[in-house]
Formats: structure tokens, sequence, C-alpha cells
């Protein structure tokens, strides 16, 4: 590596280029320094097909005034480029120059990792060992698999966040994502599982959960979704299974609340803090302290630690996910929610890990209140529109509810509600609350982070289920 | 071009053979940008910067591995490759890997640089976001918020060495602007959204008819109900098909047709769509935004014709996957698989409100969300809101509801196509008609 890192700029050279970007007049300045290392290694027809070295390294300035945020950025560490990036940051203030004088001083955050055999400790060889024992797993789970892809990214990203205000925090996260997508055959039909797990962790995740049960799920998926018929059409009762259900969480309600779009009065929640928004048995956590969960921060990308928040509680709205600017407008305080894909981004509120704490009934009870109905076991990806609340979700792997029991599996098929309006229709929650497996990432304003959900089984009275077959 | 990109191609090359990789290749891209968003009377993000990002391939007897990276410290690129060299060591040996026959550029104006995105200025550029803001809320009173007005544009040089001898640049131009207005409908807030993008401002539609046509969309949609449950002709409103030719691309894929992650694979040369299904991908297309001389491979790009009335006649390759499908590369390598130059479906004639007119029942669709498309079985559905068509007519608008089908069905009905298409994206369609498709509503 070379000798200079953003992570390890000298401080007097931060404090510079925090009054530089201030020069102009602005509020608030603030950087954002990374260095980030990842590997990627593909699986393709039963062999490592592809390796990968990606390395993210820069810093981007930020100054605010307002509401108003002026943003500039530099791969080139030199002084000059740097200073540049902070004119440019700078200029969103349009006042004449005078440079007032920023220091900051360090201050120390708890990791919210779990430590480990972090990617930067690891050979290729165990790397391409996990992949070949996943490729096995799935080719031996089914005479009918077909094909087996398979990928393992892991990375750490090392951080220093320097503000105006005196701060400067340092985090270094771990990521590790093992993922398989198995292609099974049957008479010429072919269908697909996918199924990823890993976190804000080491290897020694593997040991736990084996790359071997996370390939052989990807391959129970394809197989069952064999067997699957067309999907059901209409409003129907749907019970949501627990764990990757919780992607419902994440779009029905969460991204409404976050505070950008409240601040601005373009979410539908804008304003409605302390009213009732949902089922009294609706309860919300979002959750940045999960020790090695792929949504936690020690510190989020402003500096300010994870958090556990409560957005809803027994129905009620209780509060939303704030970061620095947002909450400052609103005069509150941010809760560890300013997040962003790189130095490349301004940060935005963002969900870390959002999960409903378990209810009361067994799940098989919350099934059984089901004369007919559609079971979403989980769920590919979703998608909302904030303003109205319009979402949908793709699942994954679904079953029809007949007389109270899981029958057929359902292929293709798409959910779509109104947020406000499914959480009031929520009936019944189960007691098995779980987090889903760390292989999820949610996308706002074209920048990705890595989330993490969680659900316990929950019946809706009635959501449109959009599939193909009629009647 | 400054000779710099050139130089560090060069030199990332230079070392990867040093670190023992048997061929190499550098790709560096370095990024003007600007982008601003206003909201209401005021200018609420303003960035720019210079980006610049290395990628290498190495092929280390057949073995590959790539790099990305922004570190290009002298200490960092020595570093970087030679992990990247060592990576590709745990790669099973591939002897289908390895760089394109050099193959030689013949000098094309692709007219994808355009001068004027330099010489606008900043205050232009605020002016014109400020004014979209303006317009919408003139538009109609009820328009009273807005998700914010962008104007982004972007200069971008490309320089590609490669230890067989090529080396190559060029230097393209974007522009882009849009619109997002939040409307007050009773108690429910509806949102939209329209924007452009050309290759210089000169092409540019105004802004305010960017801002009016998105407050329109807006307006347009006030009082939406659900439909009801049924089988009925869809129209895909352009922006929404270009979605849907998106989910055929990745269908015509080599990447995805060689792991058999395809609905086409192994059909090419059967019928599989409509008269009206003629698809091309063009990489030579005149200001096209997905035009350019060469691919990330250096491979010149072409025009393809993938489907010709309905027979799909090619897939579209980078190298690899051409080889493994016994076929060449069509000049579509992108980002280390493959990707859409001008990806396309071929215009027919008349307006959208023509299209409407010649359809006596059916629902013309303006937006879609979500991305549930199953590439292996061509299985397709999306949450949807637009309008409900009758007597060729727009009756009212509806929204919260599904549309679903197979790709293949759905082509195989393509029964009607505008020539409204636009080429403002590297994949773009005209407005067409599937002739049936699942509705699910109430």
């Amino acid at each position: 590596m070379s000798d200079t890192q953003p992570e390890t700029l000298p401080r007097s050279l931060i404090e510079r280029l925090l009054a530089v970007a201030l020069e102009r007049g602005g509020e608030q300045a603030e950087l954002f320094c990374e260095q980030r290392l990842s590997h990627a290694l593909r699986l393709q027809e039963g062999r490592i097909h592809e390796a990968g070295v990606s390395m993210t390294r820069g810093v981007g300035i930020r100054v605010r005034v307002g509401d108003q945020q002026g943003y500039g950025y530099s791969d080139d560490l030199s002084e000059d480029s740097l200073e540049r990036a902070a004119r440019v940051a700078g200029k969103i203030a349009r006042g004449s120059q005078s440079l007032r004088a920023v220091s900051v001083s360090e201050r120390l955050v708890e990791s919210m990792y779990v430590e480990g055999e972090w990617s930067d400790r690891v050979a290729m060889g165990r790397r391409v060992d996990l992949l070949l024992r996943a490729d096995g797993a799935a080719r031996r789970f089914d005479a009918r698999v077909r094909a087996v892809n398979g990928s393992l990214v892991d990375e750490v990203q090392n951080v220093l966040i320097a503000t105006s205000e005196g701060l400067l925090v340092r985090d270094r996260r771990p990521l590790v994502t093992l993922a398989v997508q198995v292609v099974a055959e049957r008479n010429g039909e072919r269908t697909q599982g996918y199924y990823g797990d890993g976190g804000r962790r080491g290897f020694e995740f593997y040991d736990r959960i084996t790359p071997e049960s996370i390939a052989g799920e990807a391959a129970r998926i394809a197989v069952v979704n064999l067997e699957a018929v067309e999907a059901p059409t209409g409003e129907l009762p749907v019970v949501v299974g627990p764990g990757g259900g919780g992607v419902l969480l994440h779009e029905a309600v969460g991204h409404g609340l976050e505070s950008d779009f409240n601040r601005q009065g373009v979410s539908l929640y804008s304003g409605r803090v302390g009213e009732r928004v949902a089922s009294e048995l609706v309860t919300i956590y979002d959750d940045g302290n999960l020790p090695g969960e792929r949504g936690s921060v020690a510190v989020d990308d402003e500096g300010t630690p994870g958090q556990h928040k409560v957005l809803v509680e027994r129905g009620v709205l209780r509060g939303y996910m704030q970061d620095a600017l947002n909450a400052e407008l609103m005069r509150t305080h941010s809760t560890g929610s300013g997040r962003r894909q790189s130095f490349r981004y301004l940060p935005q509120p963002r969900m870390t890990n959002t999960y409903m704490p378990a209810g009361d009934l067994q799940p098989d009870e919350v099934i059984k209140r089901v004369k007919r109905g559609f079971y979403a076991k989980s769920f590919s990806g979703g998608q909302v529109e904030i303003s109205k609340g319009d979402f949908v979700f793709m699942v994954g792997e679904g079953y029809l509810i007949e007389d109270g029991r899981l029958t057929a599996p359902v292929k293709g098929a798409t959910l779509i509600g109104n947020g406000p309006e499914i959480m009031t229709r929520v009936s019944a929650v189960g007691s098995d609350m779980k987090l889903a497996n760390g292989s999820y990432s949610c996308g706002k304003g074209g920048q990705l982070v890595p989330v993490g959900v969680g659900l316990p089984t929950l019946l809706i009275s009635s959501m449109t289920v959009g599939g193909s077959r009629v009647g | 071009m400054s000779a710099e990109p050139l130089e560090l191609a060069h030199r990332a090359v230079a070392l990867a053979t040093e670190a023992g990789a048997r061929e190499a290749e550098a790709t560096m891209a370095v990024s003007d940008t600007f982008n601003a968003e206003a909201r209401a009377e005021q200018i609420t993000k303003l960035q720019q910067s210079v980006g610049r990002s290395l990628t290498l391939r190495a092929f280390v007897d057949g073995r590959k591995a790539t790099l990305a990276t922004t570190d290009l410290s002298p200490e960092g690129m020595a570093d970087l490759v030679e992990r990247c060299v060592e990576a590709a060591r745990s790669v099973q040996r591939d002897p289908l890997g390895g760089l394109p026959e050099p193959e030689s550029v013949a000098a094309h104006d692709l007219h994808i640089f355009e001068p004027d995105v330099h010489a606008r200025s900043e205050d232009e550029k605020l002016t014109d976001a400020l004014s979209m803001e303006r317009e919408m809320r003139a538009y109609d009173a009820r328009i009273d918020n807005s998700n914010g007005s962008r104007v982004a544009d972007a200069v971008t040089s490309v320089a590609l060495v490669n230890s067989r001898g090529f080396e190559g640049s060029y230097t393209s131009s974007s522009v882009s602007l849009s619109a997002s207005p939040v409307l007050r409908d009773g108690t429910e807030k509806r949102t939209a959204h329209y924007g452009a993008s050309r290759r210089g401002y000169g092409a540019m539609p105004a802004a305010s008819e960017i801002a009016r046509i998105a407050a329109r969309r807006a307006v347009e949609m006030c009082g939406a109900r659900k439909p009801q449950t049924t089988i009925l002709p869809i129209i895909f409103e352009r922006d929404v098909a270009a979605v849907l030719l998106g989910d055929l691309f990745a269908a015509c894929s080599g990447a995805n047709v060689a792991i058999e992650n395809s609905f086409l694979a192994g059909r090419v040369g059967e019928r599989i769509g409509s008269d009206f299904v003629t698809i091309i991908d063009d990489g030579l297309l005149p200001a096209g935004m997905g035009s350019s001389p060469f691919d990330a491979e250096g491979v010149p790009t072409r025009k393809t014709v993938v489907f010709e009335r309905g027979v799909l006649r090619s897939f579209l390759f980078d190298t690899y996957h051409a080889r493994k499908l016994g076929a060449k590369s069509t000049g579509n390598a992108s980002g280390g698989t493959v990707g859409p130059n001008n990806f396309y479906l071929r215009p027919g004639s008349g307006s959208l409100e023509d299209l409407v007119t010649r359809t006596p029942h059916g629902i013309l669709v303006y937006d879609i969300i979500g991305f549930a498309t199953e590439h292996v079985t061509g299985t397709w559905s999306r949450g949807a809101s637009g309008f409900m068509v009758e007597d060729g007519q727009i009756a009212y608008p509806v929204d919260g509801f599904t549309i679903a089908g197979n790709l293949r069905d759905m082509l195989a009905t393509l029964d009607d196509v505008a020539g409204d298409i636009v080429y403002e994206s590297s994949i773009v369609s005209p407005s067409f008609r599937v002739a049936e498709m699942t509705v699910s509503g109430t």
C-alpha cells in the first residue's frame, strides 16, 4: 500500500481542509475518508471462474448551509487536489473569503462487528474451498440440479470522519457474503433458487452457517419451484414468513420513515409522529447495534454511533430515522442513520437492521386462521413509492394456503399493496421472530448499502397477489 | 485527451506483465461530473468532481483476475496489480480465456462529445434546475412540493491499452435533466417523474418542457383507482417499454445464455416474436447514448440484428462468451461481462396517442415498479399505474395493480408499435402493445 492513506491523513491537514471548506461562509463541514479493499471470487460450472480485487480509496468533503449541501471528492490524496475538493464543496455558501480555524480531537468508538477471521486475514485457498464445498453440496442435493453459480465477496472498509464541530472518529468494518444460485431442470422446464448469508464478521461464520447449508437452501428452493403452479390473482389473505419476510417492513413502512422525506413533506408519514399508523399488533425497530449483522454500524458515515430506534410502537408512529442534516433542521438528534455507498456520494438517512419483535401466537396457528390464501416464505426484492405508499414485493418462495395448511408451491408472484393500508390489516403476529439471512442490500437515490431485515410470521388480512392465473 | 490516462493504462499493463500475467488489459476512465438539485427556490445540492478509476484484466495461463481501483498512486497500483495477478492463481485454467484477436478500429464520427457541456456556465445550469421547480408549481396549484429538479452532466475520457498492442481512447459527454413533482390529491400525495438525456445541451428539450411533462403526468393521475382483475391488452409507454426491453437484453446476453440463465438459450433461428419484433444493437448510432468506437475489450462496435421480424438471429457477445458458444464477439463487452450499446426495438409509426386510438380496450401503462423477472423461465410481473383505455380513448387513471405474463408470450403477441422512440439511453424502445396480459387488481 502507499504511505498516504485516507484514514491516516495527518490531523493538521484534516483541520486545514475543514477550514478551507468553510471559507465561503458554510455552517458545517465534514470529511469522509475511505479505503476499502474487497475480494470477489466467482464459481461457475464447478470451478473457480474468476477472481477480483477492488480498491475504493478517496476523500469526500461536504459543506452545509441550512438545507443546502455542497460536495466534492477526490481520489487523488495530494494536498492540492484535496483542497480543490474542499473549495468546490464550499462554493454552496457563496460568501466572501474568510478563514476560521477548526480543530478536531479523536473520539474512540466501540466496534459493532464480530472479531475474527476478517477479509484481510484470509488466504485465497480458504475462499476457494468454501465455494467448491457449496458447489458439491448443491449438486448432491438433487439429481435435477443442472447448474450452480456462486460468489464470495468480502471486504474491510476503513473510514475516518471529521467534522468542523471537532469530531474525529475512525471505524473498521468487515463484510462478507457467500451467495449461491442454483438452476434445476425437469422435462426441459428450468427454475432457479437463490440464497446467501454473511454479515459484518469474519470467515469463522461459515464454520457455523456452512457453505453446504447455504447451497442446500438454494438447491431446495430451485427444486421446490419445479413443482410450482401459476400464482393466484386478486385480493387474498397473505401470511408472510419469518426472517426474509422482513423486506415487507423495509418497503411498506421503513423508507417512508427516513427523515429526508419527512422534513421535505413528501412522505405520507410527514408530521404524523404520535399518530396511529398501523394495527396495534405492529411494532417496528431499526437497530444499528446488532453485533455482526449486515446493516450494523459502530458509527454511521457521519460519525454518529449506531442506535436502537423505535419507529412504530403498538401501531403508533414514534420517530424517524435521522441523519445529521435532517435532524438539525428538524431540531432533533441524529439517530446514526446517515449512510453512503462510498466517498463519491453524499450521505442520506437510511435503514440499518429493520425488524418487528415477536408476538405471542405459534406460527402454525397464524397459518391455520386462513382458509384460502397465499404464504410468502421469502421475498427476492421489493420497491416502494414513499409519497402515496404503494409498494411491490417479488416472492422468492411462495405457497398456496388451503384450509389452514400450506399446499402447492407457487411461481412468479408479485404482491402489491399500500403501506399504511397493509399495516392496518396486520391481524396476527407469530412468536418466531428471526433476522433474515445476511444477503440484503438497499438502493436509494442511486446508492446501495447493506441492510438487515427481520420478522415473525405475520398475517395480513387482505392483499393483492399479482400472478398470471385469473379465477 | 491528456497523455496521463493512456500513460497510467500502459503502466498498469506493464506492472501486470512484470508480476507474471501472460496477457493484460487496462482501462482508465476519467470523469468530470456536475450535479445540481433544486427544491422550491433553492439549490439544495451542488456537486462537482473529477473521478478517476482504473480497471485491469490479467490472464495468467488462461486464469483470469480483475482489478478495479481508485488508488492510482505508484505504490498503490504496484501492490494492487500484484494482488490481482496473485488472485488469478486461485482460478481454474480456462482455455477460452484471454484477450481478443487484434482488430483495427475504423475512424467514425459518432458525435458522442459535445463541447457545449464544458462551455455552459454553472449559473445557466442552476437557473435550469430552479426554473423546473417554478414551472411545475405554476402548472397546477396542487403541485406544492417536489422530490427535486436535477441537472447533471459529465465529460468522460476512456483510454484502453492491452498487451497485444491495442491502444485507443475517446471522450464522450452526457447531459440529463429531470423533474419530480409531488401533488396533493385529496388527502393523498402523488408523485411523478420525467427526465431527458442527451450528449450535449444543444440537443436537450427545454427545461420548462421537461417540467411541464412531469407536472402533467402527476395531474393526470389524480383520482386513480384500482382496476378489476382481468385479462387485457397492455400498451407500454416508451419509458416503460424500455424497462421491458432491458429484461429482453438480459435474455439475449451471451453471458446469461452461456450459463443457461435465459429463456432464449438454444433458440437462435427460431421464431419467438411477432412480425413487429425487430431488435437491433448498434454501437455506431450517431449521438447514441451507448455509442463508442470500441467496447471494453477494444473490439470495434458494430450493428447486430438480434431479432428480425420475430426470428431470433443472434445473441450479443464479448470475446469470452462468444468463444464459449462458438460465435464471434459483437463488440458488447462492458464491465467484465456483456452490456448493451444502443439496444432498441425498431419503431413503427405514429405517436403514442395514435397507438391508443388503435386500441379498443386496454390499459396504457405509464409507470411500473419492482423487478420480478425470472430470466430462466421468462416469468415477468410488475406493479403498475396508468390509464384505462376504452373505445380508443383514455377513460380514467388506474393504479395499485400488477401486470403479469411471460416474456416469450409477450413477444409473440406484441401486436402494435408506435414511432415515438427517443435514443436517450443505451436501451430504448418506442411505445408498443401486447395483446393480452393478466391484470391483478380488485
